[in-house]
């Protein structure tokens, strides 16, 4: 009798600790806020939008290396020096420029630690940046649009063929 | 506890370390503000080769560096002296480029010396103090300038002398504790350090020489010994290690001679009797070098098997079976070090051993020691000229000291008295990157870059036998408003002016390092010298062609070492103080870096402080615990540390890691632990020209039961072995 009630013991911990971690899986735990403010308004609908950037003129080593990097203070002001001055938003550029501080941005796209996503790799197989970022050219605050899960990335492999060996990602 | 409330604390333990791993919100992106110049990709490291300075035997480094930042530190497997090794110093150097205490802009002093109380100026400002107070000194009758460094090296050698030749009656003291100056003056004389081929010996002894752990060049040696037991097929060289304490490297022999302190020379003696007697002589060398056979044995009659073991106080068998295999094994390689050469009579017993050498007649041979001149390099004053300046500073006769990479206030003993004769010179300038035990002491403190922001260049004073030129660049952007003493020297020779400025029309350390450099280096003499400065960079430094080796010629006959003194009353001070560098902060100078600190030393495994080796026996004797607080009192000072039983040990001797103890050198280092040298006495043994680190007699008291020593492990065994019966 006590051994029965012991193994159900057992059974009842092991059991609550597998629907702990599937409850973890399945609820909405993603406490990112997948639009936050930015510390100055920056448009890419402006920039990317209307005034037809590149998306490289400014994350330059997203051909080179694993992310794509965000540009320095030294470049925006490399044309809002002469552009826009009046503006608030570039006022308060340059006042970070005086001050001699970086602006720092809000993280929208991030991965767990345990994943290795390499941007380089992706350009190179020719995936345009919109297919995980969405439309960045439409869009005056930036958005994720994307889970950024791992069901969703396998769908991505799978459809282009990729590896989806465990690691591909998680080395 | 019950059973439920267990399983319900658990449970909410359970949850709550999950909800713990939950993120808060988003994360931060802070880019650049100015992008590095060389176009640092982020995520990619970028690799370069450097020198490392934390020692003198000038290792080749590589660096990893991420986004501008230096992240890892290896050896650099070109190199000839380290082949891609790197000891635990080495690595962390790392910690000496981000440490919170470093000196970040120059600092004037304002409270009274010693205070510690500076104020932030500007390097103009500084320089011009600097210039004013050198200014006088350039006249040609004016005396009282001195520089205060450890023995320089390839460029900044070349470059300090040039300078300092500007002012004629200053003098440049280079001098270090560790500095094999003892080897200088041995039977080899200014032959220089030779370079012991460990990889082809078959039988190796060691007379107090510790080369895996301080020895010159560690790490070198390090890979030489494992060659030698490990890398040919049919042979693994034998190794015999005599002297007092068990260290690291004497752990790794297969036998260890526990001799008396300074008596080591005896076993020299007998063997070399044995290889007379048995007429195993290299004849032929010891004519050549300009010896008699009877001399020699004249000097070593009487040495048989019973005296060596009389006087090293070893069992007669160890000795006989020592003798017998360094006699009947070819080749042998006898190496002498620091515990033999620290005692009174360290100079003719390091001859004495040195003789044993020529006596294999393994010199320039596979399995010796070839003499490579050691060229680049200043040689290092004496001992006598440390005492010398000393007195002249007693005497007021000094106005001016510079002090660059030297700490002479933790690294003397009291008896030189240089602390109180440093209070009367009027005016001391320290170039130190750290408040260290001297620069506290300075009126003005010029910082210097650090290893992984400099420029320079490093030619290994032992441990090659081809010509080495290891090149030190930055490898990350000055973190802060530091400049090289070279560039500092420079600049000063622009604000001086006159001839001076006319002699070093150099605007940087680089072009007087790239000009010095092609002197040296005959492929960099033509051609496009930027280019080929740049492969020699990538590569870590020149390395050159095999060097032909010299032979000794007309060699004096060693002494017979007269017996070791001992400073201190045998019934006042009943114990043999044996002071050793610790592997982990060699003299001093690494004790401020925290990962060296929690390192456990490889022998106590004791981290985070200092401590007192007694034989365990000595210890019950006296009633002293493991652990327990105690007070050691030498003819001229005391201190008290932890006690660490240590079986390694003769019963009458007690040891003790030079390295902690400062006053001073930042936060992890400041007040920690107790500096051993504080007890030495050199000023009683008078007429030394080498200071006898281990000569002096010290007495021991226990205080308390908890001394604060902190062990990583449990050498007496494991900590519940009573209930386990072992």
């Amino acid at each position: 009798m006590k051994k029965l009630l012991f193994r159900l013991l057992l059974l009842g911990i092991f059991g609550s600790m597998l629907a702990g971690l599937a409850l973890l899986y399945i609820l909405p735990l993603d406490t990112l806020d997948p639009s936050p403010e930015q510390p100055l308004p920056f448009s890419h609908k402006l920039h990317a939008g209307d005034y037809q950037i590149d998306c490289r003129f400014c994350h330059r080593h997203v051909e080179a290396g694993p992310v794509a990097g965000i540009p320095d203070l030294a470049l925006c002001r490399a044309c809002h020096q002469h552009i826009a001055t009046d503006r608030p938003a570039i006022k308060q550029l340059a006042e970070y420029w005086e001050r001699g501080e970086p602006i720092p941005w809000v993280r929208i796209h991030q991965l767990p630690d345990h994943v290795y996503f390499p941007h380089m790799m992706h350009i190179r197989a020719e995936v345009a940046c919109s297919y995980c970022h969405g439309k960045v050219r439409k869009m005056e605050r930036l958005t994720r649009v994307s889970s950024l899960k791992m069901g969703w990335c396998l769908n991505c492999h799978r459809d282009h063929q990729a590896s989806i060996d465990c690691w591909t990602c998680h080395i | 506890m019950k059973r439920r409330s267990f399983l319900q604390l658990s449970g909410m333990s359970l949850a709550l370390s999950m909800l713990a791993g939950c993120r808060k919100g988003n994360e931060k992106l802070i880019p650049y503000l100015v992008p590095p110049e060389d176009g640092a990709t982020p995520g990619i490291a970028t690799y370069y080769a450097s020198a490392c300075r934390q020692c003198p035997a000038g290792c080749g480094i590589l660096v990893r560096v991420h986004e501008g930042r230096a992240k890892k530190v290896e050896g650099n497997p070109r190199h000839p002296v380290n082949q891609g090794k790197l000891c635990a110093r080495g690595q962390a150097m790392l910690q000496e480029l981000y440490h919170p205490d470093r000196i970040r802009q120059p600092l004037k002093r304002t409270g009274p010396r010693g205070s510690g109380q500076f104020e932030p100026i500007s390097w103009d400002e500084g320089l011009k103090q600097l210039a004013e107070a050198l200014a006088p000194f350039q006249q040609a009758d004016r005396d009282g300038l001195a520089l205060v460094s450890a023995p320089l090296r390839g460029s900044l050698a070349t470059l300090t002398g040039e300078f300092l030749q500007h002012f004629p009656k200053a003098r440049h003291l280079a001098w270090e504790p560790l500095y094999p100056e003892w080897l200088h003056q041995g039977m080899f004389g200014k032959l220089g350090t030779p370079d012991y081929d460990f990889e082809n010996t078959q039988y190796l002894l060691s007379f107090g020489a510790d080369f895996l752990e301080s020895h010159l060049s560690p790490v070198r040696y390090g890979h030489g010994f494992g060659h030698m037991r490990q890398a040919r097929p049919t042979v693994r060289g034998r190794y015999t290690y005599i002297g007092p304490r068990l260290s690291l490297t004497a752990a790794s022999a297969d036998r260890w001679l526990p001799a008396r302190p300074g008596t080591e020379w005896a076993l020299a003696l007998g063997i070399a009797r044995r290889l007379l007697k048995d007429q195993r002589v290299d004849a032929a060398a010891v004519q050549a070098a300009g010896l008699s056979l009877s001399a020699i044995g004249e000097l070593v009659a009487g040495f048989d098997e019973q005296r060596v073991a009389e006087i090293t106080d070893v069992s007669p068998a160890d000795i006989q079976a020592a003798i017998d295999e360094a006699v009947s094994i070819s080749p042998a390689l006898a190496l002498v070090g620091e515990m033999t050469a620290w005692q009174s009579n360290g100079p003719a017993a390091v001859a004495a051993i040195e003789l044993l050498n020529l006596l294999f007649g393994n010199l320039n041979r596979p399995g010796g020691l070839y003499f490579i001149p050691e060229t680049g390099n200043q040689l290092a004053s004496g001992y006598a000229e440390v005492t010398g300046l000393i007195e002249r500073m007693h005497r007021d006769q000094l106005q001016l000291m510079l002090v660059y990479g030297s700490n002479p206030v933790y690294s003397l003993p009291p008896g030189s008295g240089f602390t109180p004769a440093l209070a009367k010179v009027p005016q001391v300038i320290s170039f130190s990157s750290f408040l260290d035990d001297t620069s506290r002491q300075a009126d003005l403190i010029l910082p210097d870059h650090s290893n992984l922001e400099s420029w320079g260049d490093l030619i290994p004073p032992a441990g090659t036998r081809s010509e080495v030129i290891g090149l030190m660049q930055p490898v990350v952007k000055p973190l802060y408003d530091t400049r090289a003493f070279p560039d500092v020297l420079l600049a000063l020779a622009k604000a001086l002016g006159g001839e001076l400025a006319r002699q070093f029309p150099e605007k940087s350390y680089l072009q007087w390092l790239e000009q010095d450099l092609s002197k040296r280096i005959p492929a960099l003499a033509t051609g496009d010298r930027r280019q080929k400065m740049d492969r020699l960079l990538q590569e870590g430094g020149w390395f050159g062609p095999e060097v032909e080796p010299v032979l000794p010629k007309s060699l004096v006959l060693p002494q017979l070492p007269p017996a070791a003194e001992f400073s201190g009353a045998p019934q006042q001070y009943p114990l043999q103080l044996q002071v050793y560098p610790a592997i982990n902060y060699y003299d001093g100078r690494s004790s401020h870096l925290p990962w060296l600190q929690q390192l456990p030393d490889s022998m106590t495994t004791a981290v985070w402080g200092s401590w007192l080796e007694i034989n365990p026996q000595t210890a019950r004797e006296l009633g002293i615990n493991q652990g327990d607080l105690i007070e050691v009192t030498s003819p001229v000072g005391n201190i008290r540390l932890p006690a660490v039983h240590y079986p390694g040990l003769r019963p009458e001797v007690v040891a003790c890691p030079i390295g902690q103890g400062h006053q001073g050198l930042g936060r992890y280092a400041d007040g920690r632990g107790a500096n051993p040298l504080q007890l030495i006495a050199t000023a009683e043994n008078p007429g030394q020209q080498l200071p006898a680190w281990g000569g002096t007699r010290v007495q021991i008291r226990r205080l308390a039961d908890n001394g604060g020593l902190v062990m990583a492990g449990h050498p007496e065994g494991s900590y519940h072995r009573d209930l386990l019966g072992i």
